[in-house]
């Protein structure tokens, strides 16, 4: 008799029936499945959110599937306006242009009214065409009290190699729109002196119809079987955006230079002007690989955009299984950006203004880490339970060799931390 | 400029080629698929936690997609 290695007969008839049941990497699939998931986030200091997701997921018999899901979020808590701290008193004018609030010297000018509720329904249907076919179709429709959005999606996949190597290509498009509280800002502009009221910011006479943003996604994908025990995912993604790219909120401060008497001190605030139009790219390369029980994911994206930004990101989950139905899974993922061509955290006063300009810390250089750990349970038949908590860092260049005046003695990237711990109930029915 | 994205393309093909014919030769048997069957060991097992992140970094970072589409549908402010 030969030893082999070969997997048990039962273990054989399993698979053989999952692949008989379908899909790629054949997985034998529940009839129903329910999904919901409750997110709380919080920022040191800063916005903190809550999230609830259910999604229900349907496969028919012959292999027709339906999603739904439903989410809702609720954010609030101060946000960086994107001006600099200073050594005395800033006053802003609110985005509604009615008031004002105050920053004391050295904190980080944040807008403490920031408040945001959204809900959100995505729909999709796929289909088997044959054997080795699939092709999906969806929608979906996001909104805020200042910002909607209604899209559609389609994708194809086919089978090749035994079903050992899986392609795909799928697309989405959608159609956004802004609609700022108080009206969007013309872009550079100064914004108006809240002692006068705040009303002689300039506006941009949209009416209520708001700002139009077109999105194009499109993805195409590679999934390989390695061998018994890895897979290995290759991705291109690519997204093209056009029309209203500018956050109607965030100003860039106006820095007095070293010949005046308070060099590094603020005069005043423009809003922002980002470029019309934005294409990114992405390519993704995933594998998971299984062993002793233990299974290992690891990923890297390399992406860019015709902004300039170019980022790296590696994400690596380790689920390891404990008791019968218990497993943990650490994860930990590192991320590095380089800055937006347009990024400027201030500007020279006196000096001639570029045409785009943006001192949103989320277009400047930085590096962010996330650990996390997550406990997955079998609490009775058909029914999971999963708890995770996370911890995720943003750490920016913090002073500038250029900065002068009183900015040198200031970190000018408005640091982050924030806690994020989920829940999550799934039921097979 | 336009020679230039010629030749990309004409690399992309070879590539993708070579690829499919590459991957013809790997792979396991219907049999050899008990590890691959398990919930976990589906790209997608956790779906749901994948796009509750996807979220929430299109939010704070300046980067998307990748893993699938680049995202938009939120003011992400």
């Amino acid at each position: 008799m030969q030893l082999t290695g070969r997997p048990s007969i039962r273990n054989t008839l399993t698979a053989i029936t999952a692949v008989l049941i379908g899909g790629s990497v054949a997985h034998a699939a529940d009839n129903t499945k329910l999904e919901s998931s409750l997110l709380i986030y919080s920022e040191t200091d800063r916005v903190k959110a809550a999230e609830g997701i259910v999604n229900l997921n349907r496969i028919f018999p012959d292999g027709h599937s339906l999603n739904g899901r439903f989410s809702f979020d609720a954010l609030t808590g101060p946000s960086p306006n994107g001006a600099l701290r200073s050594s005395s008193f800033q006053t802003f004018t609110r985005p509604s242009g009615t008031g004002s609030y105050t920053v004391s010297p050295g904190e980080i000018p944040m807008d403490q009214t920031f408040k945001d509720t959204r809900i959100s329904f995505d729909g999709s249907y796929s289909k088997p065409l044959d054997r080795l076919t699939t092709v999906d179709a969806g929608g979906h429709l996001s909104i805020e009290h200042d910002y909607t959005s209604l899209g559609l999606n389609g994708g194809l996949s086919r089978d090749f190699n035994r079903k050992n190597t899986t392609l795909s290509v799928s697309s989405a498009i959608s159609h956004d729109i802004v609609q700022p509280i108080g009206g969007a800002p013309v872009a550079l502009s100064m914004m108006g002196a809240p002692s006068n009221g705040g009303g002689e910011d300039e506006f941009e006479s949209e009416g209520s119809l708001g700002k139009g943003k077109n999105v194009l996604d499109a993805v195409l994908g590679l999934t390989q079987v390695l061998d018994r025990k890895t897979l290995l995912r290759f991705n291109y993604s690519y997204n093209y955006s056009s029309g209203y790219l500018n956050d109607p909120y965030k100003i860039l401060s106006l820095i007095q230079d070293n010949s005046t008497p308070n060099p590094g001190e603020p005069s005043g605030y423009i809003y922002e002007a980002r470029p019309g139009s934005r294409s990114k790219q992405a390519v993704f390369g995933e594998i998971r690989r299984y062993f002793w029980g233990q299974v290992i994911d690891l990923s890297y994206r390399y992406f860019w955009d015709s902004w300039g930004i170019k980022s790296k990101t590696v994400d690596l989950h380790y689920r390891i299984p404990l008791l019968k139905n218990h497993a943990l899974q650490p994860h930990a993922r590192w991320y590095s950006q380089s800055a937006a061509d347009f990024y400027h955290p201030y500007l020279i006063s006196g000096n001639p203004l570029p045409t785009h300009a943006s001192a949103d810390y989320r277009l400047a250089p930085f590096h962010a880490l996330t650990l996390g750990l997550e406990y997955f349970m079998t609490v009775a038949p058909k029914t999971h339970l999963s708890i995770s908590a996370e911890y995720y860092h943003q750490i920016g260049d913090i002073s500038p060799p250029d900065a002068f005046g009183s900015l040198g003695q200031y970190d000018l990237f408005p640091e982050m931390k924030a806690i994020m711990v989920r829940t999550g109930l799934n039921y097979d029915f | 400029m336009r020679k230039r994205h010629v030749f990309l393309l004409l690399l992309a093909a070879v590539i993708f080629v070579s690829l499919i014919s590459g991957c013809s030769t790997i792979g396991v048997q219907v049999w050899d698929r008990d590890i691959l069957a398990k919930p976990e060991m589906e790209f997608d097992s956790q779906a749901l936690d994948q796009s509750i992140d996807d979220h929430i970094y299109f939010s704070k970072e300046a980067s998307s997609g990748g893993r699938s589409f680049g995202g938009g549908g939120c003011g992400c402010n």
